[in-house]
């Protein structure tokens, strides 16, 4: 998360504004608009006199409109260096709507590392919930040993792990996603 | 490109903020006191009262912004390294999940086989979308019995990537040549 993507339309639209300014200015000064805009002054042009002009009151409108850019620039800030994609605790719903369960994220995720770091040919595993609580989708990274039986180990890993994942929240269409990798080196485990 | 764009996004956010912040106590200082609080502006519009357009401070100031504006349209335009290949559907059923390989595991298991292969010493595997590249070191330093290993290194790729079951698996390029010492 980290708003990437507003990151990146952040990102194009200075590239384009870097351009423009840059081709903008550039213009004027070989001449593209005139040699009478090339050798004319820098303030000497229709912006710099209205801002000349009407200094008394566009002053305080930019002070206005900075205060708000400033504000927008310290959410995206927070954004950046605080938001996450994982979800909060889970909330399974009884099927008679009478009560619901609470489900520590970790809970789970902890659980389904453990079985499937528990397989013989996978040296590590991690998982983590991500999305919305009432919506979640199941992300799992394991390691496979580069002996291991890759085929088998992911048929056991869908039908076991993630199968008792999907039973535990009572959502056996829970949206998930499975990255296997090859690892040479069972990870260290404090118990 | 998106740790690069998180770094970026930081610093253009701090940018604003101390930019927008300077220009409200200027503003407001300004009107209080006709004079300036932090950065001293008069010089920069003095200058810009001195400056034509033509100016060649200007025509760097200009040279500058493309180029930056260019690397940044380019980098941020310019389509992502695959870091996942997708599985093909599952013989378990299982529904909804969405299984891959990573870049860097797919690497590992192709490196994995082709070193098994008699014969060969070392090898490095560079995987892109749709082509896996593979630079094998032989034992022999005979560039012919090198040579001969070329077949069974493709081989043992492709028998790697079949037990995979790729979606769609990349092509496989081999270059092998002799132990140089």
């Amino acid at each position: 998360m980290h708003a990437d993507r507003t990151n990146r339309t952040m990102m194009l639209l200075l590239a384009l504004l870097l351009i423009a300014v840059g081709l903008g200015a550039g213009a004027a000064s070989i001449g593209l608009y005139g040699t009478h805009t090339q050798h004319s002054l820098l303030m000497d042009n229709p912006t710099g006199h209205f801002i000349g002009a009407h200094g008394i009151w566009l002053w305080p409108v930019a002070a206005v409109a900075g205060l708000i850019i400033a504000l927008l620039a310290l959410r995206w800030l927070i954004a950046l260096l605080f938001s996450t994609d994982r979800s909060g605790d889970l909330v399974i719903r009884s099927s008679s709507g009478a009560g619901h369960t609470t489900l520590a994220n970790g809970a789970l995720t902890d659980a389904v590392v453990e079985e499937i770091e528990g397989y013989r040919g996978v040296n590590t595993a991690r998982a983590r919930l991500i999305g919305d609580r009432e919506d979640p989708e199941l992300v799992v990274t394991a390691g496979l040993d580069e002996n291991a039986d890759f085929t088998a180990l992911r048929q056991r890993i869908e039908t076991e792990a993630l199968t008792h994942a999907r039973q535990a929240l009572g959502n056996m269409a829970l949206p998930t996603q499975l990255d296997l990798t090859l690892t040479t080196k069972r990870s260290a485990r404090v118990t | 490109m998106r740790l690069i764009n998180r770094v970026l996004a930081a610093l253009l956010s701090l940018a604003l903020i101390a930019v927008s912040l300077l220009l409200i106590i200027e503003v407001i200082v300004d009107r209080a006191s006709h004079r300036t609080a932090v950065v001293n502006w008069h010089t920069a519009y003095h200058w810009a009262q001195r400056n034509t357009w033509a100016a060649g401070s200007i025509r760097v100031i200009c040279g500058v912004l493309i180029f930056a504006g260019l690397v940044l349209l380019i980098a941020e335009l310019k389509p992502a390294r695959v870091s996942r290949f997708t599985a093909g559907p599952a013989e378990s059923g299982a529904s909804a999940i969405d299984t891959a390989y990573t870049r860097r595991g797919l690497a590992a298991a192709i490196r994995s086989a082709v070193t098994a292969v008699d014969g060969v010493r070392s090898s490095a595997v560079k995987v892109k979308r749709r082509k896996v590249r593979i630079a094998a070191i032989a034992s022999a330093q005979d560039r012919a019995a090198a040579r001969s290993l070329h077949d069974p290194i493709a081989e043992a790729a492709r028998e790697r990537l079949t037990a995979l079951k790729l979606r769609r698996a990349p092509s496989v390029s081999v270059r092998v040549s002799p132990r140089s010492r």
